[in-house]
Formats: C-alpha cells, sequence, structure tokens
C-alpha cells in the first residue's frame, strides 16, 4: 500500500472514531450500540482482500481500543482476524467485487467479529457476559452494518484507490491479495 | 505456483499481525507500559471532550423539535405561515423542556441526604458506554475538579458507580452494572440487619445478590451499600431494591436479584463524591 492510501486509512479511522463516540455511542438499543469500526474492519478486508484487511483491521483496532475500557489491543486482534476472513470471500468464485458482496460480506463480518470480541474478552478475563447481552449486540451491530456497510465499503473503495503503485486508476487489485 | 505464493504471504502477514495484537494485549498487562496506555487513552478522552459535550448538548433539543414536528405534519402541509409560527413555538417549548430537565437534573443532586457531609462534584454525562461489552460512561469532570479513580458517582436516588479512570477534563465510571462491580451491601436494621455481595450482571441485567449474611431479603427492600467491602463506598448509599426472591425445588439454593435504583440508561447528571477508600 502507498503512503498515500495509508493517509487516507487514517483520517477514515478518525473520522470513524469521532462519528462512533460522537454519535453512534448515543444510539443505544437493548443496551447495545452500533459500532463502525468492526464494519470498516471487515469492508477492509471485502474490498481490498484478506493481507490490505488484516492490517487495516489491527490499525483500526488500535484506534478504537482508545476509547474503550477493555485491554488494549483486544479490537485489534479481533479486527486483524475479521479482516482477513472478509477477504477471503473475496477469493471465492462468482462476483466478489460487486457491492452488494462488499455490503453482504461487511454485516456478516461485523456479526461475526462481534462474536469473536465477545469470546475473546471473556477469555481474557474481560467484564464480558457471553448471555443474553451479547445476543443483543450481534443484533444491534449487524442491523447497523446493513446501513453502515454501504457507507464503509465505499469509504474503503476511496482509500484503497490506487493504493498500489502503478495502478493508479484501478480501485482495488483483483485476486484479493493486498501483498504482490 | 503466484496464487499459491500469494496464499503463503497472506498467512505470514496474518500470522505477524496476531502476533503484533498478542503483544500489544500482553504488553497493556505490563505496569509501566499499561500506565502509558492510560495516560494516551485519557488524553485522547480529552481531546474528544468538547465533540460529546456539543453533541450531548445539542442531541436533546433537536431530538425534541423533531417528535414534536411529526405530529403536526398534517397542519404543516396546510399553512405555510402556521408551519413556521409552530415550529418556532415548539422550538422553544423544546428549549425550555430541556433546559428544565436540566434544571430538574442539577437541581436534584443538591442535599442528597445519603451523602451526609461527603463533599460532592456536580458532573454531565457526555458519553454512554464506548464498548458493548463494559459498562462504563463518560463525565465532563476530571482531575482539574478533584475527580479521582476510585471516587464514588451517584445520582439524587443512589449510587450509579465508580470512577475507574480519570482525565484532566473528563472521567471514566465504571457503572454499578457492570460486570466487574462487586459492593458490598447492606439490607433491614437491628436485630434484622444482614449482608450480601451486589454483583453487576451487564446493561439492562438486574444486579445478582450472593453470598447472604444472615436472612434471605424480600422483594421490595431496599440494599445500601455497607461500607464494609474494604471501604470500597460509604456506608448508608441506596444502590438497589429487591425484584426477585427464587428459592430452587430443594430449598438448597436461593437466587436474589435487584433493580438499581438509579435509571442508568436515562443519567444526565450525576455527583462525584470526593471521597476516597480508606488505604
Amino acid at each position: 500500500m502507498t503512503p498515500k492510501a495509508w493517509g487516507r486509512v487514517a483520517f477514515v479511522a478518525f473520522v470513524a472514531l469521532l462519528a462512533q463516540v460522537g454519535v453512534l455511542d448515543q444510539i443505544v438499543v437493548l443496551g447495545a450500540h452500533p459500532d463502525v469500526m468492526v464494519v470498516l474492519a471487515g469492508a477492509a478486508g471485502a474490498v481490498g482482500g484478506p493481507s490490505r484487511g488484516a492490517m487495516i483491521g489491527f490499525v483500526l483496532g488500535l484506534v478504537a481500543d482508545l476509547v474503550v475500557p477493555t485491554t488494549y489491543g483486544l479490537s485489534s486482534l479481533t479486527f486483524v482476524l475479521v479482516g482477513f476472513a472478509a477477504g477471503l470471500v473475496r477469493s471465492l468464485p462468482g462476483d466478489r467485487d460487486g457491492r452488494s458482496v462488499q455490503v453482504a460480506t461487511c454485516v456478516a463480518a461485523s456479526a461475526v467479529g462481534t462474536l469473536l470480541y465477545a469470546l475473546l474478552g471473556a477469555l481474557l478475563g474481560q467484564s464480558v457476559s457471553l448471555g443474553q447481552q451479547v445476543v443483543y449486540a450481534i443484533l444491534v451491530v449487524t442491523v447497523g452494518a446493513v446501513v453502515l456497510g454501504v457507507v464503509a465499503s465505499g469509504v474503503m473503495r476511496w482509500a484503497l484507490r490506487g493504493a498500489d503503485r502503478g495502478e493508479p486508476g484501478h480501485p482495488v487489485p483483483s485476486g484479493g491479495s493486498a501483498t504482490r | 505456483m503466484a496464487s499459491a505464493a500469494r496464499r503463503g504471504s497472506q498467512r505470514v502477514t496474518l500470522l505477524m499481525l496476531v502476533l503484533a495484537s498478542v503483544t500489544v494485549l500482553t504488553l497493556d498487562y505490563h505496569g509501566e507500559v499499561s500506565r502509558g496506555i492510560s495516560h494516551v487513552r485519557r488524553g485522547v478522552l480529552d481531546a474528544l471532550a468538547p465533540v460529546q459535550r456539543a453533541l450531548a448538548a445539542g442531541l436533546h433539543p433537536v431530538g425534541d423539535v423533531a417528535a414534536g414536528a411529526f405530529h403536526y405534519g398534517a397542519l404543516v402541509t396546510e399553512n405555510g405561515r402556521l408551519r413556521a409560527q409552530l415550529g418556532a413555538v415548539q422550538a422553544q417549548l423544546a428549549e425550555n423542556h430541556f433546559a428544565v430537565s436540566r434544571a430538574e437534573g442539577i437541581l436534584s443532586l443538591e442535599g442528597i441526604s445519603f451523602v451526609q457531609n461527603i463533599a460532592t462534584t456536580p458532573a454531565q454525562v457526555i458519553s454512554s458506554p464506548t464498548s458493548n461489552f463494559a459498562y462504563t460512561m463518560e463525565i465532563d469532570r476530571g482531575t482539574a475538579s478533584g475527580v479521582a479513580p476510585r471516587m464514588p458517582v451517584v445520582s439524587g436516588r443512589g449510587l450509579a458507580g465508580t470512577v475507574v479512570d480519570s482525565g484532566t477534563s473528563t472521567a471514566v465510571v465504571r457503572l454499578v452494572t457492570d460486570n466487574q462491580s462487586s459492593i458490598g451491601v447492606t439490607f433491614g436494621t437491628g436485630a434484622r440487619a444482614s449482608s450480601a455481595i451486589a454483583v453487576g450482571q451487564g446493561v439492562g441485567q438486574p444486579i445478582a445478590v450472593d453470598e447472604i449474611a444472615g436472612r434471605t431479603p424480600h422483594d421490595g427492600e431496599t440494599l445500601y451499600t455497607s461500607g464494609t467491602d474494604g471501604g470500597a463506598y460509604p456506608a448508608g448509599i441506596p444502590l438497589a431494591v429487591v425484584t426477585s426472591v427464587r428459592t430452587s425445588a430443594g430449598g438448597l439454593t436461593t437466587t436474589v436479584t435487584a433493580r438499581p435504583l438509579v435509571d442508568l440508561a436515562a443519567l444526565e447528571y450525576v455527583a462525584v463524591l470526593e471521597w476516597l477508600p480508606q488505604p
């Protein structure tokens, strides 16, 4: 990825963090709120492929963990796995780069990411009870991801445009890999 | 061939990033690094505080106006002039409602009987829980106002939580419903006084009452901080009211749950008790 692309990713992460703490954290349904950071990690994988998804997920996780009171690095670990898994969808046969596929991947990645976060949190002794609240959180994050996924995948396409040198006009490399 | 190499490269990238994440996780358990991370987190929360304050103040009247305007939709289409007038009146009403609500919130913190002679610092809640799995809120007072970790936080109805982190102008409060919240409580008076531990089970969930020493509390009985659990809270702060007492078929175990007296989902103003546990 070019420094310019990384700059755009950093900008996206910063704006997403502002949106999360300023707006989304206030939209509480069933005790949970939508989570744009996990959606972006899924979008990074869906748009950029497994390696980029994992790398951007790592950065997004570090940023997200700045404002949550859980162990630092928990979101990074979760988002690395989410970004990578979402990127693997691009290696499946069919219309891998279709926008609806990318949004659907974001939504699925958000649900899996929330469950994974809860499981890893419980494993690390965080204040996570694997009960009804996890189900509510997955539900709210997933429903939120339906809306946020459209924006997130569009934003990631912009951020990763020309991410590889010599491909200025191509949004992302085909084949699902960030590393050539 | 190229595809296999690419897959190999992807796996190496994943492995490296997982290791990096685990390293960061491990570092957060290390004393000095953990303090450094906390310092950075406080800085970020302080930097974001103005945005959160602005949104917290702005969202209430806007929401009220939007709700009010919805009911007058038919009139709006009939008469533009009336729409403008109604809109202005509604906006004024919403602002007044917000001001009254705000004043009531602040006034409710005045003369709270259960804090006795402990000094308090009033604060506004500027953020709901930032994580779906850790039940905290952020307030607009920090070390500059004398707010420090481990200070109890109350509203006019009872205990809301404890300060767990404090920046210059903001602080993070762990709510009594958080899974890591464990509070020594007492109920009843005189010979009927008993004690227990109130344990949070997550937002929206009742508080579990465990390790009951003495008689079992009854429905509707109020739980107060006992002040004896290592002195983490002053004694006598109302915490919750018992909502369910269930005894198993064999009568061997009794499950008691309670509802927090403070409506944690609707908290706007709180008071931080300038009181620290005894070392």
